[in-house]
């Protein structure tokens, strides 16, 4: 019997996602985010999924504008230099979607938390904030030993943990750069507790090519479910050693969300009028995807 | 009283005096020109003038990721925090993993950082999450992100308000991001919380602090701001501002070592054209 190749389709990837789960994006703010991962999701318009996470942007953004999700678990979300996230606004205002805040650290600790099998992670830094006020799950208890305040943050508990990453092998190991920054560990934390890991790559490198970077697995193959080939996977967001920030695309995108109308006419285009995200890739054209490589 | 130089000289050499040596400042890197200039660039320059006059043992984490970066080589101050470029940024440490430097966040060792918002109160408190009631905000805003943390965990915090109007400066705030000193110190006391809280509020104004008791004050107005004008643009009492001073301006060395030194190419405080 031969070693199980996980490579699949981003349309078999994204069935992994049942309507009403948890799930998590890997990344971190405005970067690396498994858009293309997104994309499929709606596409194949799931519905009530609850996103969790520390910071958020587009992956969120699109994720709500199209009705996909029905609650956002979050410290931030945003487009940063390029402005408020407009759909999330939207929804959030006219009370479309559940919001529940939790802080950037904390945010991550969640997903320590699921790592260890443990229903909750300790943090002690919640006292009188609207963080803790505000969220009934967060259960305020007294250290057994040393009788301190302290507060149970619920584990992240998703469903299926979304990462893209520059480059994988088919049999599910995904590398890391091995100078990195935060959203890269981002994509080792939200895997690591996770029972569905799927795993988007720029490029798909040889099993030798693994080897010879051992050290750079960021996942393991044995904790991969499925991965997905897909160049530019993380556009608009830059993937270090693979593309840059797409900055004509976020301010388009920041135009277009402006209303719900326009952005019905954006998802048409872009998405729901596009059998794939190479035929997304198509629209955003071979020049421009060019010069997102250039320099890397 | 004439100014000798720009607003944002002027905070950034008063804020310098407040550091101390052997320090350890934490900074993000915020993006949108206000936010940038009061939660990154002011903190930079002063804190590279503190390491150039008192404070030579004051260690900087960039973005809680890069120490005591250098970017004497940049032309001009990065928009991104982890675009391609920022990973071969010359520093001392990079930290891999998140949370970042969380020995130093968590274990107090983070002497102080510098938050902002929407919003903030008469007991410090700070929002960043909405307008209104937060679960059917009049305006959503973007989360509160690291401001939690801050104003628990830091030695200290600087609230840096690029705008200072009776909206930004409020009886209460709308929610409570980062927590400040709800019954004063001894309040905050109770709340079990590690670090210190906010100690200075700098705005285009003037400069706020906390007394002993956990009280608000105005610790002094800038040139050419008068009284009645931080009056009418905060929206909780003041008391009597009479014997407030004024911001004191920078000597001629310290705006040479701000000006040639630490920023000869303007990339931090670049005055507005």
């Amino acid at each position: 019997m031969e070693r199980k190749r996980k490579l699949c389709s981003m349309e078999e990837a994204a069935s992994y996602v049942k309507d009403g789960m948890r799930i998590a994006t890997g990344g971190f703010s405005v970067y690396q985010k498994p858009m293309a991962f997104v994309h499929e999701l709606i596409r194949q318009r799931k519905k009530n999924l609850t996103l969790v996470g520390s910071t958020h942007c587009m992956d969120a953004d699109m994720l709500i504008g199209a009705g996909c999700l029905s609650k956002i678990e979050t410290s931030y979300v945003g487009m940063e230099k390029f402005g408020l996230a407009k759909n999330f606004r939207r929804a959030y205002q006219d009370g479309e979607i559940e919001v529940v805040h939790y802080s950037e650290m904390m945010a991550w600790d969640r997903f320590l938390a699921e790592r260890e099998r443990m229903p909750f992670y300790t943090v002690d830094f919640l006292g009188g904030s609207d963080i803790l006020n505000k969220n009934p799950e967060i259960k305020p208890f007294k250290c057994p030993i040393t009788g301190r305040q302290l507060y149970a943050v619920p584990a992240a508990n998703v469903d299926v943990a979304v990462i893209h990453v520059h480059a994988a092998d088919q049999y599910g190991n995904a590398l890391i750069q091995r100078r990195h920054m935060m959203p890269q560990s981002m994509n080792a934390a939200i895997t690591r507790g996770c029972g569905t890991v799927i795993v988007t790559a720029e490029e798909i490198v040889s099993n030798e090519e693994i080897r010879a970077q051992a050290e750079n697995t960021i996942v393991p193959a044995f904790k991969t479910t499925c991965v997905v080939h897909v160049p530019f996977g993380s556009h608009p967001t830059p993937t270090l050693l693979a593309s840059r920030t797409d900055e004509d695309f976020f301010r388009y995108y920041a135009q277009i969300s402006s209303t719900k109308e326009m952005f019905r006419e954006f998802l048409d285009k872009y998405i729901y009028g596009t059998k794939d995200f190479a035929g997304y890739l198509q629209l955003i054209g071979e020049d421009r995807l060019e010069e997102l490589r250039r320099g890397i | 009283m004439r100014m000798n130089c720009t607003l944002e000289e002027l905070l950034a050499v008063d804020m310098s005096h407040t550091f101390r040596d052997g320090e350890l400042g934490f900074t993000g890197l915020a993006t949108g020109k206000a936010a940038a200039t009061y939660i990154t660039n002011i903190p930079l320059a002063a804190m590279e003038l503190a390491k150039r006059t008192h404070a030579p043992n004051l260690d900087i984490w960039l973005c809680g990721v890069y120490a005591n970066a250098d970017w004497s080589s940049l032309d001009g101050m990065p928009e991104s925090e982890f675009e391609q470029e920022m990973m071969y940024l010359s520093c001392e440490a990079q930290e891999y993993d998140y949370p970042v430097t969380p020995y130093a966040a968590r274990g107090g060792e983070v002497s102080f950082g510098f938050g902002s918002g929407v919003q903030v109160d008469r007991e410090g408190n700070i929002n960043s999450v909405c307008v209104g009631d937060s679960r059917h905000p009049k305006v959503a805003l973007v989360g509160s992100i690291f401001l939690t943390e801050h104003m628990a965990l830091f030695g200290r915090e600087y609230i840096m308000m690029p705008h200072h109007e009776r909206r930004n400066f409020v009886e209460k705030v709308d929610y409570i991001s980062g927590v400040g000193f709800p019954g004063g110190r001894e309040g905050r006391a109770k709340l079990g919380l590690r670090g210190g809280g906010p100690a200075y509020i700098y705005t285009p104004r003037c400069i706020f602090a906390f007394d002993e008791e956990g009280k608000i004050y105005v610790r002094s107005i800038h040139p050419g701001v008068t009284r009645q004008e931080v009056i009418n643009n905060t929206g909780f009492e003041l008391g009597d501002l009479d014997s407030v001073p004024t911001t004191p301006l920078p000597t001629e060395e310290e705006l040479r070592i701000l000006r040639e030194e630490v920023d000869p190419r303007g990339i931090l405080l670049r005055p507005a054209e």
